[in-house]
Order: C-alpha cells, then sequence, then structure tokens
C-alpha cells in the first residue's frame, strides 16, 4: 500500500515532496503519550503547569494533525500515510481516508478546548483529570484511523475506562455513580457482541485487516447476523433510540469538558464504525436492515424532540437533542446515495462542534451559578450581553440555520433522503421544526425576561477563547464547506462502489 | 527430580531449625517476650523459605521438549511440569510476601504455617509430575492435608476453624469421589499407570476390542475421577466451600489457596483429558455429546461466579465467587479440546494468576479489609494503591487494552473455532455481569463521599504497604498495562505447554 501510496504522490507532486512532508501516524500518537509521561513526573501540586503542559501537548498534537490534512492528498480513494506495525504478532496497519481525517482532526480539535474549558472548573485531581484526557486523546486517534477490527475493538472498548473515571470522579453529583455505571456497562454490552463477530471473522476469513476484509466475500446469512452484531455495539454509542437511556444521565454528570468529549467525539464513534465497517463490509445486509434503522432513527428524531420539550436540565436538553441529531445521521447513512453519506458526515462533523459549545455555554452558566435547572435562569441577556449572543448563534446553529454547518449537512442528508423515502424525509425534516420549537424556546427562556440572578459577570477572556474557534469553523462550514465536500466526496464515491 | 528432592531436605532442616532456634535466642536475649521472638523466627524461616524457593527454581531442568519417566513411571518430568512448577515456584514466592505483610498486622507467626505451605507446595509438585492415578491420589492429599490445616490455622477465630473443618470434610468427601474413580478405572482396565491407559484408549484400539461393559464402568471411573478434580478447582456444582473457606481463612491462606494450586491440578487434569483420555473422551464421547458435563460444569461456574459475587459484603467471599467464574472460563478452554484451546487456558490461568497477586497484595495491604466499605475513601488515603486496584480489576472484568481481555479473547477465540458458540456467549454475558461488581469496587475506593480530614488520616494509617508487597505491585500493574506491546514470551510459554501435551 505504501508503495502504490508513494507512487501516486509522486505522479501528483513530484519526486521531492514525500521527503519533505514525511508525517506519521506514530508520532502524532506519541505526541500525547509523551505529554502523560510528562505529567507522572510533575507533582501533583503544581497545579497551573500541569494545566499548561497539557495544553500544550494537545494543542502541538493538533497542529501536528493539521499537517496530515496540508499534506493529505484530496484526490485519491486510497488509505494514506498507511504504517504497519507489528504488534502483539499481528500485522497492524494503520491509515487515513478522506473520511477518518476529519475524525482525527474533529479529535485533536476539541481536546485542547476540553482542557481550556476546565481551567478553573476541576480543583481536584488535576493530573489525573489531564492525564485522563491525553488519554483519551490517543485512544481515539488509534480508534479512527486503525485499521484493524481486533485493534479498533480494543481502542474503542479502552475510552471506556478514561471516561469512566471522568464521570465518576469529577461529576457533579452523587447520581454521577449510576451514570458511571450506566454509560460503561450499557456500551459493554453491545461491543462484546461485535467482539464475537469479529471472532467469527477472524475464524472464518483469518485475518482481521480491514484492507483485506474488503475484498473478502461474506455470505448474505453470515452477513446479516455479523451486520447485528455490529450494530447493537454501534447503536448504543450512536445512541439510538432504545439504546439511548445512558445518554442524558452521563451528559448531565459528567464535567463539562467530559460532556464536551461525550457529544463530540464519543457519540461519533458509533456513526463512524456504521460507515467504516457496517456499510462496507456487509452491503447486503446494510441494504435489507436499512427499513429497521430508519425506523429506529426517525422514532429517534421526532421522540427525542418531543422528549426534549419537556426536560428542564440544560444539559439534559443538549443531550436529548443530540440524540435526534444523531438520527438524522443515521438516516444519511443508510440512504446509500452520495449526498446522504456525505451529508451525514458532515453533520457528524457539525454537531461535534456545536453541541460541544452549547455544552461549553451550558458549563459557563454553571460554573457561574451552579445550578442547571432551566427556572433558575431568566432574563441574562441583559448582564452577560457576549454570552448571550453565543448562546444565541449556538442555538440557531443548532437548529439548522443557513449560514451555519448543520445546514449544509441536513440540507445534503435530506436531498439525500428525498431520493430514496418520501416519508422518512418528511418525519425527520418534522423533528427540524420540533428542534427549532425547543431550541428556541430555551434561547427564550435563558436569555430573555426579567432577571432573576445576581452574579454579573460576562464571559471571561479565557472562555472566549474557547468559544472563538468553534463560532470560526462553524461559519466556515456553513459559508465554504467545498474543501471538506471534496474531500469526503472522493472517500464516499469509494465507498459506494 | 532435584527440586522435589531439594524442598523435601529444605523442610526437614527448617523444622530442625524452627524447633530450636527459639530456646537459642530465649537464651541469649532473656528480656524479648515470647512473640517478638516468634516473630523474629517467622521472618527468618518465611526469608528462608523464599531463599529455597529461589534455589529451587534454579534447580529446575531445562525447557527442550523432552520427556523423561521416572520412579517406576510413577512420575514424569516434561516441559509441562518443568514451566508449571515454575509457575508455581514465583506465584508462591509472591504468596509468601504477602503472607508476611499479613503476619506484620495480624499475630499469627507460627513458622510452621509457612513450612507448611511449604509442604503444600511439594505435594503440588508431585501433583504435576503424576504420571500414575496412585501418584496423582497420593500427591493431592498432601497438599490437601497442609492446606486443610493452614485454613484452621488462626486458631482463636471461629470462622478460621470453621473454614478448616468445612474444607477437610467436603475435601475428604472429593477424594474419596477421587479414589472411587481410579478404583473403577483399575478395574475396569487392570492398569493404574498413565502411559498404559493412553495405550488402551487409543482410538483403534477402543474400536476393536473394548464391550460395552468396559465402556461404562471405565467411564464412570473417568467421571469420578473429573469429579475429585473439579472439586479441588472449585467449579460449579463443587463449589459450595469455596465461598466459605476463602472467607473464614486467614487472608494470607486465602491468597495461597487462590494463586497457587488452581495451575497444578489444573495441569494434572489437562494431562488426563488431553493425552491419557484423550481418545475417549474427545473422539468418542463427543460424537455421542458426552462431553456434557464438562461443558455445563464451565456454563454454570460461569454463571454462578457471576451473579453469586452480585450480593456479596465480604470481599474474600466477593474473590471467591470471582475465582469460581474464572474457573468456568478456564474450563472452557478443557472442553473445546484443541491444542488453541489448551494455550489459551494457560494463557488465561498466568495471567489470572498475575492478577490474584495484585488483588490480594491490595487487600492485605488494608488494615481493615473485611467487608466491600472498608474500601471506602481509598483514593484521598493513597492514591496509588486506589489505582492499581483499579487497573487490576479492570483487568480481571476483561477491559481491553489490559492483559485480562487478551486472555478471554484467546479463549474465546479457540472456543469459536470448535464451534461452542453457547459456551461462548454464556462467557460474554457474564463477563459483563462480572463487570458490574469489579466496578463497584473500584467506585466504593474512587467515587464514595468525601471523607473529612480526619477520617482520611486514620484510614491513611490504617493502610500499611510493605516494601515486597509494594514491589510486587508495580510488576504486577506495568505487566498488565504493558502486556498488550509485548505478548510474545507468554504465547511461547503456553505454547511449550500445549506442545508437552499433545505430541
Amino acid at each position: 500500500m505504501k508503495e502504490v501510496y508513494e507512487m501516486t504522490v509522486n505522479s501528483i507532486f513530484g519526486e521531492s515532496s514525500t521527503n519533505i512532508w514525511s508525517f506519521q501516524l506514530t508520532e502524532l500518537y506519541l505526541l500525547p503519550i509523551f505529554g502523560i509521561l510528562l505529567l507522572l513526573v510533575i507533582p501533583g501540586r503544581k497545579v497551573d503547569l500541569i494545566r499548561q503542559v497539557a495544553l500544550t501537548t494537545s494543542l502541538l498534537t493538533f497542529v501536528y494533525s493539521l499537517f496530515f490534512w496540508f499534506t493529505f492528498n484530496h484526490l485519491s480513494t486510497k488509505f494514506q500515510f498507511i504504517e504497519s506495525f507489528t504488534f502483539s504478532d499481528m500485522h497492524i496497519t494503520a491509515g487515513i481516508d478522506g473520511i477518518s481525517i476529519f475524525f482525527v482532526l474533529l479529535t485533536t480539535f476539541l481536546i485542547p478546548i476540553c482542557i481550556l474549558a476546565s481551567w478553573n472548573s476541576i480543583q481536584k485531581y488535576v493530573k489525573e483529570y489531564m492525564i485522563c484526557f491525553l488519554l483519551l486523546d490517543v485512544m481515539l486517534l488509534a480508534v479512527f484511523t486503525i485499521l484493524d477490527l481486533i485493534m479498533f475493538y480494543i481502542f474503542f472498548e479502552s475510552v471506556l475506562i478514561p471516561m469512566f473515571l471522568i464521570i465518576g470522579i469529577w461529576g457533579s453529583r452523587t447520581r454521577k455513580i449510576r451514570a458511571a455505571y450506566q454509560f460503561f456497562l450499557y456500551t459493554l454490552i453491545g461491543s462484546l457482541l461485535m467482539l464475537v463477530a469479529i471472532l467469527y471473522i477472524y475464524f472464518e476469513f483469518g485475518t482481521t485487516d480491514y484492507q483485506l476484509l474488503l475484498n473478502a466475500y461474506f455470505s448474505e446469512s453470515q452477513q446479516l447476523w455479523l451486520w447485528l452484531a455490529f450494530f447493537v455495539s454501534f447503536a448504543v454509542k450512536v445512541p439510538m433510540v432504545p439504546f439511548h437511556i445512558w445518554l442524558p444521565e452521563a451528559h448531565v454528570e459528567a464535567p463539562t469538558a467530559g460532556s464536551v468529549i461525550l457529544a463530540g467525539i464519543l457519540l461519533k464513534l458509533g456513526t463512524y464504525g456504521l460507515i467504516r465497517f457496517s456499510l462496507p463490509l456487509f452491503p447486503i445486509a446494510s441494504a435489507y436492515y436499512t427499513p429497521l434503522v430508519y425506523t429506529m432513527s426517525v422514532v429517534a428524531v421526532i421522540y427525542t424532540s418531543l422528549t426534549t420539550l419537556r426536560q428542564i436540565d440544560l444539559k439534559k436538553i443538549i443531550a436529548y437533542s443530540s440524540v435526534a441529531h444523531m438520527g438524522i445521521v443515521t438516516i444519511g447513512l443508510f440512504t446509500g446515495n452520495l449526498q446522504g453519506i456525505v451529508g451525514s458526515v458532515f453533520i457528524m462533523l457539525s454537531h461535534g462542534l456545536i453541541s460541544s459549545a452549547l455544552f461549553l455555554c451550558v458549563g459557563v452558566l454553571y460554573d457561574r451559578y451552579h445550578t442547571r435547572i432551566i427556572k433558575y435562569y431568566n432574563g441574562l441577556a441583559a448582564t452577560m450581553p457576549l454570552f448571550a449572543v453565543i448562546f444565541v448563534f449556538f442555538t440557531l446553529a443548532n437548529l439548522g440555520f443557513p449560514g451555519t454547518s448543520a445546514f449544509v449537512g441536513e440540507f445534503l442528508t435530506f436531498a439525500g433522503a428525498l431520493q430514496n423515502n418520501t416519508w422518512v424525509t418528511f418525519f425527520s425534516a418534522t423533528g427540524m421544526i420540533l428542534g427549532a420549537a425547543y431550541s428556541l424556546w430555551l434561547c427564550n427562556r435563558v436569555l430573555f425576561g426579567d432577571l432573576a440572578k445576581g452574579v454579573y459577570i460576562d464571559i471571561t477572556r479565557r472562555e472566549c477563547m474557547v468559544f472563538v474557534p468553534l463560532i470560526l469553523l462553524t461559519l466556515w462550514l456553513g459559508i465554504a464547506p467545498d474543501p471538506f465536500l471534496y474531500t469526503l466526496h472522493v472517500s464516499v464515491s469509494c465507498l459506494l462502489n | 527430580m532435584y527440586p522435589e528432592i531439594f524442598l523435601t531436605a529444605t523442610i526437614c532442616v527448617l523444622l530442625v531449625y524452627g524447633a530450636f532456634a527459639p530456646k537459642m535466642s530465649t537464651i541469649s536475649h532473656k528480656r524479648k517476650t515470647q512473640s517478638i521472638i516468634n516473630n523474629n523466627l517467622f521472618f527468618n524461616i518465611s526469608w528462608l523459605v523464599i531463599f529455597s524457593l529461589t534455589i529451587a527454581l534454579f534447580l529446575l531442568p531445562a525447557v527442550n521438549g523432552s520427556s523423561v519417566t521416572i520412579f517406576n513411571n510413577l512420575l514424569i518430568v516434561d516441559d509441562l511440569t518443568t514451566i508449571v512448577k515454575g509457575i508455581i515456584l514465583i506465584s508462591s514466592i509472591a504468596t509468601l510476601f504477602i503472607s508476611m505483610a499479613y503476619v506484620k498486622k495480624e499475630s499469627i507467626n507460627a513458622f510452621e504455617f509457612t513450612l507448611l505451605l511449604l509442604l503444600a507446595i511439594l505435594g503440588l509438585f508431585c501433583l504435576v509430575s503424576s504420571n500414575d492415578l496412585i501418584s496423582l491420589y497420593l500427591a493431592i492429599e498432601l497438599q490437601s492435608l497442609c492446606l486443610y490445616v493452614v485454613a484452621a490455622f488462626k486458631r482463636d477465630s471461629e470462622h478460621s476453624v470453621e473454614a478448616g473443618l468445612k474444607y477437610f470434610v467436603l475435601g475428604a468427601l472429593s477424594s474419596g469421589l477421587l479414589l472411587f474413580g481410579s478404583a473403577l478405572i483399575y478395574a475396569y482396565t487392570g492398569t493404574t499407570n498413565f502411559d498404559q491407559l493412553l495405550l488402551l484408549n487409543l482410538s483403534s484400539n477402543l474400536d476393536q476390542a473394548v464391550t460395552t461393559s468396559f465402556h461404562t464402568g471405565f467411564l464412570i471411573g473417568i467421571v469420578f475421577l473429573s469429579f475429585g478434580l473439579l472439586f479441588k478447582l472449585a467449579a460449579v456444582p463443587f463449589h459450595m466451600w469455596a465461598p466459605d473457606v476463602y472467607e473464614g481463612s486467614p487472608t494470607s491462606v486465602t491468597a495461597f489457596f487462590a494463586i497457587v494450586p488452581k495451575i497444578a491440578i489444573l495441569a494434572v487434569f489437562t494431562r488426563l483429558y488431553f493425552t491419557v483420555f484423550y481418545d475417549i473422551i474427545y473422539i468418542h464421547l463427543q460424537s455421542q455429546g458426552s462431553i456434557v458435563f464438562l461443558n455445563f460444569c464451565a456454563i454454570g461456574s460461569m454463571v454462578v461466579g457471576a451473579f453469586g459475587a452480585l450480593k456479596q459484603h465480604k470481599i474474600k467471599r466477593l474473590l471467591a465467587y470471582s475465582a469460581i467464574g474464572h474457573m468456568g472460563y478456564m474450563l472452557i478452554g478443557i472442553s473445546t479440546g484443541t491444542l488453541e484451546g489448551l494455550e489459551a487456558l494457560f494463557i488465561y490461568i498466568i495471567i489470572y494468576i498475575i492478577m490474584t497477586i495484585g488483588t490480594f497484595s491490595v487487600v492485605i495491604s488494608l488494615r481493615k479489609s473485611k467487608n466491600i466499605s472498608d474500601l471506602n475513601g481509598l483514593n484521598q488515603a493513597n492514591p496509588l494503591l486506589a489505582f492499581s486496584l483499579a487497573i487490576i480489576l479492570f483487568s480481571t472484568a476483561g477491559i481491553p487494552p489490559l492483559a485480562g481481555f487478551f486472555s478471554k479473547l484467546f479463549l474465546f477465540f479457540s472456543a469459536m473455532s470448535s464451534s461452542m458458540y453457547l459456551l461462548v456467549i454464556v462467557g460474554i454475558f457474564t463477563s459483563i455481569v462480572g463487570c458490574f461488581y469489579y466496578l463497584r469496587l473500584i467506585k466504593v475506593a474512587y467515587f464514595s463521599q468525601q471523607l473529612s480530614l480526619s477520617d482520611t488520616r486514620y484510614l491513611f494509617k490504617s493502610i500499611f504497604v510493605t516494601k515486597e508487597i509494594s514491589i510486587l505491585l508495580g510488576i504486577v500493574f506495568f505487566w498488565l498495562i504493558l502486556f498488550i506491546f509485548y505478548p510474545s514470551p507468554l504465547f511461547v510459554v503456553a505454547h511449550k505447554i500445549a506442545l508437552a501435551l499433545c505430541v
């Protein structure tokens, strides 16, 4: 593979390009690991130093991952930056294609934001907290880049350990234990079924290498069973409606940055798994089960949107709206045409930015007033104008306002779904209206009306620094999505063939 | 047989030393109280035992694929025995460190304790090497008798005596079963030697000359023999003794029960199943579906281990149920009847031993370690200890990328490849249930209510990690985390063991 890649790159960029730009995935993994090692030797009382080191390493990782994006060959359908390791006596390859590059970027982008967001709000066990986040960074990067089923499974699962600790230790209330449990066990039950499927694949084909398996032929009955086993595990992570109970709990109890990671990246693990494994490996089964997925997704969109209207907890509202948006993503994935799939990947990215930003907004409020119950908030626009602007911006983005990233994704998804099934499109579009209802109503309740609270601090400079990149990216994705869409088009059309 | 001979000699010498040393030291330090002298003697002898175990480690023959029978075919020495003995030695050294830490906080300091453990180790050695039903029985009795005594070693505690008695009565029953099985086998075949039984059981011979009556009696013999061994392994439905004995015995003895004997009994179990009776069990019986009882034991152990542990409040009872559950997973490896299954079994047991050493080192470091709620606030009192406990428990629960996950992975894979889907599915569901109670321990250690400063200080004082324990914990901790990067040595070991049996 590497030779093929080098040949294509050489033919396009000329001989020298590979020599100058040789970035390695291993180095990308090693950067946060280096940060963890550095943190381990710093004594726990030097809190500021720990924060700075964590932020710097995560930022360096982000910058390094940007180089991958710059040198990425957008015209190639192949996996790029291919690397092979001999790992546990297995031959593992890692690589990036036009789909996973965005998830890598999203991960490396959100981790520094998380660290920055929990700068002051986390006061106990700061060192362990930062180590957990850098560990999550490595594991998520590995999940998105490794092209091997067993290794994918291992990292997919191991994300549970730091996340369990983050919810359990730094969560806000005593209910956090229940939330951590639910999060852990739900995900574990789902993914162990995937493990059985992976073992079966290994037993049948003698390999778990993704690129080799793409050429393997699965019989129809095999596909139907394997697809189901994979689907359960991904559906828990997405989460699709019958399996979504853990999500509001986990979101509400996690610290702000934990919610950001959950909504921004962990939810995307499920849909990433679907697009990476379920669709290309089991095409017949994917077509066979499309009605099931459509039904579950439509139920998710409408039911969770209606549920959102009834919530009184700020974080729960955003959590349920995440379920609704992920429902639209799964509809898009199973449309089976270019617009649908590209649109749904685009929604994943935009949702990763917007819902993270909304959780950060809630975090800003929580830091000041230490409550998340809506009825205690009123008329914040009078005292926190800057915050009000940001909150309104992201609320509009959340409901798919034209000019923001969500609009592009949802438009493409519905365009794709319309070619396939009118009713599904119709019902999921109802979700958009309901989405507008709860988002605007939320905005209304929190920002306008009489002033109820007495703390008059607008967002600080640090919080501003957290929001500005998110706003810029949301606008960029909404106004000029071309660079992203081109890359996605190539990879997705390869996937469809 | 050098290690065995050496150990026997050591036991004799140390007994004499233990009998005379107190008198000599009373003469020299008249003012010291008796308990201090006993304590010193205990530590002297423990260090000597550890030293002699280390020497025995070097006396083990090289692993070279050869197999020798000695003492009129009573005993055998091959790669299996050598490697398993090595593991027994290393794990018992770890157990002795644990028990020394235990003695520091509780005053059971009779030096006979260590010597009884040494005698049990000798019994295990003979058990691993046994090549005849008679030597098998004698060896198993030697180790059981020593363990009955040490289970009841805390004489002033009712629980301990109760545990010893229970273990003794039920153990005697199982020995009876084992002996009855051996007698039946002898009655129907006229031999007790493994090699001759093997020749008799080769499938070609079975087809020609065996009558049905021969079959039935012989089969019942095999089943009884297996029951006797499954009892020692605490597999369902022979598990009843385990929770009581684990709970009642002094923690150091529990650690020994949980860590050391299992691999020896498994070794002889696999020798019976994979060489001596292989053809009759896996070829004759599997075609008739009669190997069901082993699958039943496996499923039963997994289910009882998982669900039984849910409601426990005592740490040691919980660990007992977890041991039962793990035994169920290991039985999967036996019931596959393949080389991969055997390898997976030994990978599993080695990783399990290491994890158990870790768990018990943490448990022993807490001064009060009876109830699960005693772990409360461990994270505040000693974050490092809490973190090691968390990693060890995550690994025991089988969460990747820790070592415990891989042990389960290989077992399930071997079961998949011999199409035992039921076992795999039960295994996976019970390991989810298992996660729940391991997580409960982590939860108690980490997420409990904030303790006041004085509580923390009290707790901090009550945690006592000796130097040896901290080294042990460090090794276990890094091994579990770093296993994923360099697992091949363990694979090679497991492969050598499997080859010794299957060739």
